[in-house]
């Protein structure tokens, strides 16, 4: 059975953002809620100075904590690897934004669905998108199952200019995402929580 | 190698430490109302007072089951809590706030010295002091957060739970609203948990301080930081050194004010670490500190 992940080669990545963006129009979130950002991090001082592109997103970890302490069985594993949070099961206890060490969920706080991006006012698109949504349960990145159940690439993968992006199948040691964390060192963020990210960073 | 101190970064896309804010003052109050509840009910059942043994239910139940709904942000569904207990300690907390008050409610309702009567007694007392440590697991189940990912937090929790407990019967035992069978002196049993809880307190505390980085920046926030006004106004000023000078000095010869003072003192200090333990809970940054 596959195993899903990625892999983000932080070399590549140039902070455009255009991933953030792609998620927001895939998944149609409301203001302020974002499935995937790109974190900036700067070290050093002038002139000497680093700064570094990071992007980030639910890990659907193996030993996935939000899985653990969820108290309704909303959060659940699919078997290729996949994090999921059916919205009718969520309960709003917030324990899964809690235990997440990469602080990737978030709450679907009442009201945000009425709002939208104009105060009120929701567009056509807004009016789709929002539909699958539920107002006082958490949300997350969910890789783009319904795009990757159709074979295609997650939105974010899909759009990243730079190709720092990479998804696929951890477990066939012939794909590419597996060549790259073979090959080039791949890091799983904090895995001193003892979580297994299926995200991989390379350097 | 030159590296740059991690910041504390809000909502912002920057990488740095990032505070928890989705469990806050409702779980605060739950938390508050659990542990005054079971302190109450262990105290009662001790001291063979089933009124304030059935008080301490109902806080339980309404104080702490009320403030778990509000904070729910779906509290019809709140049913569904108890589906996962095999590895939710959400899930155990609800059962086992129901079985404490099936177990607490047969034993007040069986005539007292019967057999059964007391069989339920001690399960009543166990069931009570499982209550008052489960929400240290809830909290201390967090691999996210350092400062909670401690096996010391059940503990720091029972205490409060008697603490509190002691506190309030203190107060209703003063002013004539309870009347205890044995010879127990409150007053010192008062002043003892004082003790305890802040030695408790301090060990918890000191411990962060060779913890991980984050448990640190939690330290800070707590002692140097946003919150240290509250941390040394309302749980040490009030809390701990108003309650403790009271009770050594004036206790139960001051009269029912200063031992009322005393119960609203403990019960400030009590409800504010709760609060503030949850306010300074901190994530680590993603990939660590960035170095050149």
């Amino acid at each position: 059975m596959a195993r899903y992940g990625m892999v983000i080669d932080l070399k590549r990545c140039v902070g455009c953002n255009a991933c953030t963006v792609a998620c927001k129009a895939e998944n149609g979130t409301p203001p302020g809620i974002f499935f995937t950002k790109v974190l900036e991090q700067v070290a050093g001082q002038y002139p000497i100075v680093k700064k570094k592109y990071v992007p980030v997103l639910c890990n659907h970890c193996l030993n996935a904590p939000c899985v653990r302490v969820c108290p309704s069985g909303a959060t659940h594993k699919r078997e290729d690897g996949i994090v999921l949070v059916d919205y009718n099961k969520c309960i709003g206890c917030k324990a899964c934004v809690v235990a997440c060490p990469y602080k990737n969920r978030e709450l679907m706080p009442e009201g945000k669905l009425k709002e939208g991006h104009f105060k009120g006012y929701l567009t056509p698109f807004e009016q789709v998108k929002y539909k699958k949504f539920q107002e006082g349960v958490v949300v997350k990145c969910t890789f783009c199952s319904e795009r990757v159940d159709q074979g295609l690439e997650p939105s974010c993968v899909n759009t990243c200019p730079a190709e720092a992006r990479v998804f696929g199948d951890l477990h066939d040691p012939e794909s590419k995402v597996s060549r790259l964390i073979r090959q080039r060192g791949g890091i799983q963020p904090m895995s001193e929580a003892n979580t297994d990210p299926s995200v991989y960073y390379i350097e | 190698m030159i590296s740059q101190t991690v910041p504390m970064v809000g909502e912002e896309f920057v990488m740095g430490y990032r505070k928890q804010s989705v469990w806050s003052k409702w779980i605060a109050l739950a938390f508050f109302f659990g542990k005054v509840g079971s302190g109450m009910f262990i105290l009662a059942v001790l001291l063979n007072t089933p009124l304030i043994a059935l008080a301490g239910l109902v806080i339980e139940n309404v104080g702490k089951g009320g403030a778990l709904l509000i904070h729910l942000g779906r509290p019809a569904r709140f049913w569904r809590a108890m589906t996962r207990p095999q590895s939710s300690w959400i899930s155990r907390t609800v059962w086992v706030m129901g079985i404490f008050t099936v177990i607490g409610l047969i034993y007040l309702v069986l005539p007292a010295g019967s057999p059964a009567w007391q069989i339920f007694k001690v399960l009543a007392l166990v069931s009570a002091v499982v209550v008052a440590i489960t929400d240290g697991f809830v909290m201390n189940d967090s691999p996210a957060i350092p400062l909670w990912n401690t096996p010391m937090l059940p503990f720091l929790f029972l205490f409060y739970s008697l603490l509190g407990g002691t506190s309030v019967f203190f107060f209703l035992v003063h002013g004539g609203w309870a009347s205890i069978t044995p010879l127990v002196d409150l007053e010192t049993l008062e002043t003892a948990l004082i003790i305890i809880n802040l030695i408790g307190v301090a060990i918890y505390l000191g411990s962060m301080v060779n913890a991980t980085a984050t448990a640190r920046e939690s330290l800070r926030l707590l002692i140097k930081g946003p919150y240290s006004g509250m941390f040394f106004g309302f749980v040490v000023a009030i809390g701990f050194i108003l309650t403790l000078v009271l009770t050594l000095f004036l206790g139960a010869s001051g009269g029912t004010l200063v031992v009322g003072l005393i119960t609203l003192a403990d019960l400030i200090g009590h409800f504010f670490i709760f609060y503030l333990l949850l306010m300074v809970g901190v994530y680590s940054p993603v990939l660590g500190k960035l170095t050149i």
